[in-house]
């Protein structure tokens, strides 16, 4: 089958999550800035346009942004993440070989999907996230994830493209342009260490990169770089990872307080721990096929016992009820109250996606395991821990008053919070 | 009575194990009712009374979904441009100068708020 890949790119992530509460915004430039460094993470066209770059300090352009009445926010994780998710369930159910790139960017897999007009299938999806979740997207479809990703970023910048460039039909001069306008350092794999080189070698275009000869690439960039040539060429090198990247297996596992010979503390403990392991699973949009336990005596003292209960079963799940059963059955095949049992483990594996039970918002594969995505999830983390204590809520009595846009700040947690839910006014 | 390792502080006690420990699984699931497509559902707070005639109340949270096509009887939200707000009214009262936002498919009105 003929690889064919595309890239869901969300627009200014940041600034369209903030945008579908807050239409004010709508046209103004507008920056989101971290919250720990107040470095610029997210720039709304109008703001690109002025100059702001990315990831810089915001003191260091302060004349600049007051000069041209750039609102700035505060990174609102909890939101982007909301909003992220809903992007993704709406993917993994085009398809589930969805790639959740990061936050804002994920790779499809459309090769088995029956397609016949790729540009018709990405205005499609393009409309359904506009209307279903409030945020435009740009879409690229190639034969290798290289193209795709670079179609996305140029679908993004011309908008002649409204919002979809499809290798798959193009004319080859209009192929030859798109490259041409793309520089190397917006090459999807072409870091800040490569680019130099490559400029000092006069390759300064995808449209020359993807003319350099293998040997030579190779000599360059390594095998990753003969590999980025002939994906600019068409040829896939990259496959689909999301299945590979995911958790392999999931353990939980707990020393008791002090030894004991006791049945139902042991039944306890498979019960505690499949909760906590199956939650994890669904979580990661989870089935597992193969499940068990082992209970230890105390290592640290003589005759140290380990017993071990596999089980591999026919339909993969990840029902906590049910894996408890199972396991709880188990117990009596090696009980013996002579025993003093340590510590307990459940563990899980043999994994595959639960595609067909994600009917609810907590579910749904979150396999960000990409270098940007994980920086962001950790800031993401941090900051809900800190929000999570001392946040002035904003009073219920207020709930009249519309929430007035602030200049500055940190947007309300609008889809977090049942204290500051967006308010709609009777009107009529 | 078990004590589970410390996470973050917080120690959580199990007795003996209930053999049907996600029985809260078999209720009845409002979400189920309300917010049958949760990708493209949010929620709103409705504010002012005039409305009350008609069972809705200030304070009431309201069901929008993004993902239906309003009819002209729908009560609507939408982007209001004049005032820089939500409004929330009948499709057919919506002002010239406004964006659909989404399609009010129910409101929660509390008589007690368990919060």
């Amino acid at each position: 089958m003929k690889p064919v890949f595309a890239l869901v790119d969300c627009n200014n992530f940041f600034v369209s999550c903030e945008r579908v509460f807050n239409p004010s915004l709508e046209g103004k430039p507008t920056i989101v800035l971290s919250s720990n460094d107040s470095c610029v993470v997210a720039r709304s066209n109008e703001a690109k346009a002025i100059g702001v770059p990315m990831g810089i300090p915001a003191f260091k352009i302060r004349d600049m942004l007051r000069s041209n009445q750039v609102v700035q926010l505060s990174a609102n994780f909890e939101l982007y993440g909301n909003i992220s998710k809903r992007i993704v369930a709406i993917l993994t159910h085009i398809t589930p070989r969805t790639e959740v790139y990061s936050v804002d960017e994920s790779f499809l897999d459309l090769s088995q999907l029956g397609i016949t007009d790729y540009t018709a299938w990405g205005k499609e999806v393009r409309t359904r996230i506009l209307q279903e979740v409030g945020v435009p997207v740009s879409i690229g479809i190639a034969p290798s994830k290289t193209l795709a990703k670079l179609g996305a970023e140029q679908a993004k910048k011309q908008l002649e493209f409204e919002g979809i460039v499809n290798f798959f039909g193009m004319p080859p001069h209009t192929k030859e342009q798109l490259l041409h306008q793309t520089p190397i350092k917006s090459i999807w794999g072409v870091g800040r260490r490569l680019e130099p080189r490559l400029r000092a070698e006069g390759f300064g275009t995808a449209r020359q990169l993807a003319a350099m000869r293998p040997q030579q690439a190779q000599q360059t960039m390594g095998i990753t770089g003969r590999q980025l040539v002939s994906e600019l060429n068409s040829i896939s090198c990259h496959g689909m990872e999301s299945l590979e990247r995911v958790t392999k297996s999931i353990m939980r596992s707990r020393t008791f307080g002090e030894d004991t010979n006791q049945a139902h503390i042991l039944e306890a403990a498979i019960a505690s721990m499949a909760t906590r392991a199956t939650h994890s699973l669904r979580t990661h949009g989870l089935l597992a096929r193969h499940i068990g336990f082992f209970v230890d005596t105390n290592r640290h003292k003589p005759g140290f016992r380990r017993w071990n209960y596999d089980l591999h079963l026919d339909m993969p799940t990840n029902d906590t009820g049910h894996i408890i059963s199972l396991l709880v059955a188990k117990i009596s095949d090696f009980y013996n109250p002579g025993h003093r049992y340590h510590r307990l483990g459940v563990y899980m594996d043999d994994f595959s996606p639960a595609f067909a039970l994600q009917t609810d918002l907590l579910g749904y594969v979150d396999t960000a395991a990409h270098d940007k995505s994980q920086a962001r999830m950790q800031a993401m983390d941090a900051i809900n821990k800190r929000l999570g204590r001392g946040k002035i809520y904003f009073a219920a009595e207020d709930l009249s008053k519309s929430w007035q846009p602030k200049r500055t700040g940190q947007s309300p947690r609008y889809v977090s919070n049942w204290n500051e839910l967006p308010v709609a006014t009777i009107k009529g | 009575m078990l004590e589970e390792p410390r996470e973050e502080g917080v120690s959580i006690h199990t007795g003996f194990p209930n053999p049907a420990l996600d029985k809260s699984l078999d209720n009845l699931d409002l979400q189920q009712l309300l917010i049958p497509r949760p990708i493209s559902s949010f929620l709103f707070r409705i504010a002012g009374d005039q409305w009350e005639n008609a069972g809705i109340f200030n304070g009431d949270i309201a069901i929008i979904d993004r993902a239906l096509s309003a009819g002209k009887q729908d009560i609507v939200v939408w982007w209001d441009e004049t005032a820089g707000d939500f409004g929330v009214s009948h499709r057919k009262d919506m002002p010239e100068a406004s964006t659909m936002w989404g399609v009010v498919t129910a409101t929660i009105h509390q008589l007690r708020s368990p919060l």
